[in-house]
């Protein structure tokens, strides 16, 4: 199969996918508890990096845009700055190409090595749709995971940008926390929500079809885990920016 | 009369995965009771065969029936239902990672939302069947490779079947628990009437399993018996599989004195 034809049948068996599981909720049974796991490995689970990310992302933006600011006598736009960046861009982005790292790979290799040790078919032939049981649970926990993760980013985000700002550039609390406020209205959190929302999507049902279409025993595990990563990586970056665009030609706009 | 309907029945069925035949134009029956044994070297569809009688592929064409009700075309719904008729054991056990040897066995239950003391009392009796039942808390990881086995044919009986598939369940083993398989095969043939397909390349299973029966006593010990010149076993009947076609099908007698080189190198016999 020619590298386009490769892409279109990819595409076509994701939506595939998509399909087979959204209509799974029609139909019962719906594993309520297997989706309120997943929400606790792959969501809390992810806490400490998505803490980790957020904290230093808004201290290196405090870093780098104090000095410039300053040369134009906007220092105390500092905090603006860092909650517009985060908010719109880095919150999302960022959360969410970590989850593709920790959770699409995990999901992938997990999905992938239950394909090849025969668990998933054991699972059809003892009458669960693996559909219902594994592939639904990932994605809804995802796209409620991601939202939600990603606001602790941001806030982290804009401590650790606060932190900078008062520690390194000895600016007042009050004037960053005020200038910060300026960033946050319903828009921005709105389009800031709307983001990861996609993403998790994104990742989660990348990473399924990649597991589930594993060929080639545990190699082929390897090669599912690393073009889970890459894949929704990239899908992650390149669907940021059409989200961008849309947003900015609807609700955020240009003042 | 009434007339039984086969348990298992391909008509015609052929299969290909790109250039590859696997199957071509393949056709038996597995009367109810009966034990088929398939053999035949790797990557001669053996499992596959299992994976269509289960639905869990489709064939290129050709019929297949369980219990006289065509599955050919059945939605995966449809095939749920008649999942439920079959017992498949994997080669490897195939057991849930996450879950201990309990929860495997009981995950046909559960999923039926059965009841819970009615999920234990099963579970145990499975376990006692195949006698592992000091193993009941372990993780599959902790299981030798024929514990796994053991566990795997467990959660298959759940629900008592009248149909199992066995996907080379000796492979890898030690002769000794090999046999045990092998003798968990003979006790569901002799004493449940199930039927089965037996996928396998072990000359000592073939042996085993055509030459022996089980009787249970009153006192319900089991015995195990040769079955000698006295008489003769008929529901173990065999299949031997080359390059997608069945080139043999008969009792063990028959496979013995069959001429075919193939079928006299694979007994390790000479012409």
């Amino acid at each position: 199969m020619n590298p386009i034809t490769n892409a279109i049948y990819q595409l076509q068996e994701i939506t595939l996918l998509t399909w087979r599981m959204l209509r799974s909720f029609f139909r019962p049974p719906i594993y309520w508890s297997e989706m309120l796991r997943q929400m606790d490995t792959l969501g809390v689970g992810s806490l400490a990096i998505i803490l980790l990310t957020g904290t230093f992302t808004g201290g290196v933006l405090a870093l780098n845009s104090a000095n410039t600011l300053q040369r134009f006598g906007f220092a105390n736009q500092t905090g603006q700055l860092v909650a517009t960046s985060l908010i719109r861009e880095l919150g999302p982005v960022l959360t969410c190409l970590m989850l593709a790292g920790r959770v699409g790979s995990g999901i992938a290799a997990e999905l992938g090595s239950m394909l090849v040790s025969e668990q998933i078919d054991a699972m059809r032939a003892l009458g669960t749709d693996p559909i219902k049981k594994l592939v639904a649970p990932r994605i809804i926990s995802l796209v409620i995971m991601a939202p939600l993760l990603t606001v602790i980013c941001d806030l982290m985000g804009i401590l650790g940008g606060l932190f900078v700002a008062v520690s390194q550039m000895f600016q007042s609390t009050n004037v960053f926390w005020a200038s910060a406020q300026e960033a946050i209205n319903g828009k921005e959190i709105f389009g800031g929500l709307i983001k990861p929302l996609v993403f998790g999507f994104i990742i989660a049902i990348v990473g399924c079809y990649m597991g589930l279409s594993t060929e080639g025993g545990t190699v082929g595990v390897g090669r599912s885990t690393t073009r889970s990563v890459v894949v929704s990586s990239i899908l992650v970056i390149i669907v940021d920016f059409i989200l961008t665009k849309l947003l900015i030609a609807t609700l955020l706009g240009y003042e | 009369m009434r007339v039984i309907p086969p348990a298992i029945e391909f008509r015609d069925v052929s299969l290909a995965f790109g250039e590859r035949v696997i199957l071509d134009r393949v056709s038996f029956r597995v009367a109810p009771g009966e034990s088929k044994i398939v053999m035949g070297g790797s990557g001669t569809g053996k499992s596959t065969l299992l994976r269509l009688s289960l639905g869990l592929i489709k064939p290129d064409a050709g019929q297949i029936f369980i219990e006289g009700e065509e599955i050919t075309d059945y939605s995966e719904e449809q095939l749920m239902r008649v999942r439920q008729k079959i017992g498949m054991v994997f080669q490897e056990g195939a057991l849930f990672d996450s879950l201990p040897v309990y929860e495997n066995i009981a995950y046909r239950l559960r999923e039926q939302k059965a009841d819970p003391d009615e999920i234990d009392a099963t579970v145990r009796q499975m376990l006692k069947f195949v006698d592992l039942e000091n193993a009941i808390d372990m993780m599959p990881n902790e299981l030798s490779g024929g514990m796994r086995r053991r566990v795997g044919i467990a959660r298959a009986l759940v629900g008592t079947p009248k149909i199992i598939l066995f996907d080379e369940p000796t492979a890898g083993l030690d002769p000794i628990t090999a046999r045990t398989i092998c003798e968990l095969a003979l006790k569901l043939r002799d004493l449940e009437n199930v039927a089965s397909i037996f996928v396998t390349h072990r000359l000592q299973d073939i042996d085993v399993l055509s030459s022996e029966y089980v009787t249970q006593a009153q006192d319900g010990t089991l015995e195990y018996h040769k079955e000698e010149d006295k008489l003769c076993l008929i529901n173990t009947r065999f299949i031997m599989l080359k390059d997608g076609h069945i080139i043999f099908s008969g009792s063990d007698e028959q496979m013995y004195e069959n001429n075919n080189p193939y079928i006299l190198k694979f007994l390790n016999r000479r012409g």
